[in-house]
């Protein structure tokens, strides 16, 4: 079943990039092969392989728990609010909140995952930013570590 | 004769106390990734690459340390294979067959370390291997055009989908995936953008690290999250005898050769790597023994003939990377794209135009192994403490490092939540059965296959023609087929030999 929603997923996707490759001209042509045509190979490679997929499933299931599936969304969308908070607070204020909700999904308790969160934010923005010359954001704390 | 000059001057290179101390901090690391299960080879190079660019390591250095990680992977997987029954890697599957049962005999000591040796023989082998055959390679790659380049790209192609399990169309449509989001940026040849939706931080191209990183860090977070539920509960102390003796070593030297050698060819070809070749030696030795062997209840060959192969296909997969700048494993995808940050493109004239580079990182990869030797033996007991770190420090770190690395290439939260998107992507795709080193593959091949293609057609004025005129592609045309046949017809055999049996 979800191998015909994968093929379906991508043989739309290689319709799009047809679509959105095939006004790609060079102003000035000097090749016999322009800026359009590896797209549109690739678009056409992608629809086949999709369809194949539609049309012949492979029969295995993987089937997500719903625990499972909360998990999973919940550390997904830690991810996301890590890359998002990551220049606004500072690498390390980020680190130590993103440590909670992933810590506590690998079973670590709320009182480890903190302690492990601020641990790591400290000490890697240490040895980042101080020691190896790898700028990071300091973001909220910056009046106590410097920087920008 | 050259090749001694040059593989002094390498030594040269590799024996400098910044790339020495790269060498046995890359060891180091790669041993620990290479234990914790999960995290693999790819994984380990992936996150350390931007770290390595962020890092202003010049590129000689940064490889060596990327090659040191790869080969440290290698030697480490067998650590939890032995004392956890939980793979490190996937090159390390068939090491915890003869492993586990030796360690719960008492035994783990000892093998511990005869795979340690026979890791060290194995890459010490197919190294040899890489100075014998990689020059010659190199000088006749030398002679390819544009069309015997595409051919080759094709090879590959045929190769790593071809030898990708039982689900071969999900290989090729990870590759065509790779390749499409190489397309995306400036075209450089006309000046058109292509793919970008008019966002500039998408003009110059996806960024490399920001795909791999996504695609071998926070998808394997995810699903280390949903698949290891991994304790230390059943790690085996290790008690007794630590050494292995001069008789074992006797006893186990031909199965190691063997396995050396036949884990050097199997890595050379594209695509195939230390997961088939431990596979495949496993099975020889178990045949060459015959009945008198003990194979599955801890006989010690068992152990050291797949380690021998899984390291000496690590170090064979350098040959193609290296020679024809067309990488056969995503681990050396990795390590082009790596290349590519210093606007290096391997490739047969690498050899002669940068042999500093290519030289140095051979004599690295003694180098580097001999020091692997030295920390896997006598360190062995830190590095299973180490095993019991609990996830909930460790996936956060590794998370936050991922960051820093993407982080520091461009400085922008545009790329954190590309590199979270394609991580969430990257884990569904995975999900569903599709592999990722193709993916990886065709990113990093992506451009350079375009390149080619226009550039041949060009000389011929858009005649397709000239991609299968030289002997040298047709040969490779006709290798891409049987790439993609071959395994399909053996299938097909194994099935009707299977299916009276059911019957």
């Amino acid at each position: 079943m979800s191998d015909r929603i994968l093929g379906g997923v991508c043989v739309v996707l290689a319709a799009g990039m047809a679509w959105a490759a095939h006004d790609y001209a060079a102003p000035i042509s000097y090749e016999p092969v322009g800026p359009r045509a590896f797209p549109l190979l690739l678009a056409g490679l992608l629809a086949l392989s999709g369809a194949w997929l539609v049309v012949r499933p492979s029969a295995h299931a993987n089937g997500l728990g719903l625990a499972q599936l909360k998990t999973l969304g919940l550390a997904a969308i830690a991810v996301f609010a890590y890359a998002l908070l990551f220049e606004t607070l500072g690498f390390t204020l980020a680190t130590a909140l993103m440590a909670v909700p992933v810590g506590m999904a690998f079973g670590g308790s709320l009182k480890h995952s903190l302690a492990a969160g601020a641990g790591l934010g400290l000490v890697l923005f240490l040895m980042f930013d101080k020691l190896l010359d790898v700028v990071l954001p300091t973001g909220l704390l910056a009046f106590v570590l410097g920087g920008r | 004769m050259d090749t001694l000059q040059y593989l002094a001057t390498g030594f040269g290179v590799a024996l400098t106390p910044t790339n020495l101390a790269m060498a046995a901090l890359g060891g180091l690391i790669g041993t620990i990734v290479g234990m914790l299960p999960g995290l693999g080879p790819i994984n380990g190079v992936a996150i350390l690459m931007p770290l390595a660019f962020a890092l202003k390591l010049p590129p000689e250095t940064a490889l060596i340390l990327l090659a040191a990680v790869y080969m440290g992977c290698e030697f480490g997987g067998r650590i939890s294979s032995i004392l956890l029954n939980v793979p490190g890697d996937a090159g390390a599957i068939m090491t915890a067959m003869d492993g586990y049962p030796m360690a719960r005999k008492g035994l783990a000591g000892v093998a511990l370390s005869i795979s340690a040796w026979s890791s060290f023989v194995g890459s010490l082998v197919a190294t040899i291997g890489i100075v014998l055959f990689a020059p010659l390679l190199a000088k006749w790659a030398l002679a390819f055009g544009p069309a015997e380049y595409f051919a080759l790209m094709c090879f590959a192609f045929a190769c790593i989908t071809g030898l990708m399990g039982d689900a071969p169309m999900k290989a090729v449509l990870a590759a065509v995936l790779g390749l499409s989001l190489s397309t995306v940026g400036l075209d450089s040849n006309s000046g058109v953008y292509r793919f970008t939706g008019g966002d500039v931080h998408l003009s110059d191209g996806i960024q490399f690290i920001v795909v791999v990183i996504g695609v071998f860090s926070v998808s394997e977070i995810l699903l280390m999250l949903e698949q290891h539920h991994h304790s230390s509960a059943g790690l085996i102390r290790v008690t007794g005898r630590s050494m292995f003796t001069l008789r074992e070593v006797a006893h186990t030297w031909w199965s190691t050769l063997r396995s050396s050698v036949v884990g050097f060819v199997v890595g050379v070809l594209p695509g195939a790597g230390a997961t088939i070749a431990s596979a495949m030696t496993y099975s020889m030795e178990k045949r060459i023994a015959g009945p008198g062997g003990t194979f599955g209840e801890g006989d010690i060959r068992g152990v050291a003939a797949p380690e021998a192969a899984n390291n000496a296909s690590a170090a064979g997969s350098f040959v193609p990377m290296l020679t024809l700048g067309v990488p056969g494993s995503g681990t050396t995808a990795v390590m082009v794209g790596a290349l590519a940050l210093y606007n290096i493109t391997p490739g047969p004239a690498l050899f002669t135009q940068n042999p500093t580079l290519v030289w140095g990182l051979i004599a690295s990869l003694f180098v580097a192994n001999a020091i692997l030797l030295v920390i896997n033996i006598p360190m062995v007991g830190v590095f299973t403490r180490m095993l019991a770190l609990p996830n909930w420090i460790l996936v956060p770190g590794i998370l936050a490092i991922s960051a820093v690395g993407v982080y520091s290439v461009h400085a922008t939260t545009f790329d954190l939540l590309l590199m979270a998107g394609f991580g969430v992507v990257a884990f569904l795709l995975r999900k569903q059965g599709v592999p990722m080193a193709p993916l990886i593959l065709g990113f990093v091949l992506g451009d350079m296959m375009e390149q080619n293609l226009r550039r041949a057609l060009s000389i011929t004025n858009g005649e397709l023609g000239i991609l299968f005129e030289s002997p040298i592609s047709v040969g490779l045309w006709v290798g891409a087929a049987a790439m993609v046949v071959v395994p399909q017809l053996l299938r097909l055999r194994r099935r009707r030999a299977q299916q009276p049996a059911l019957a």
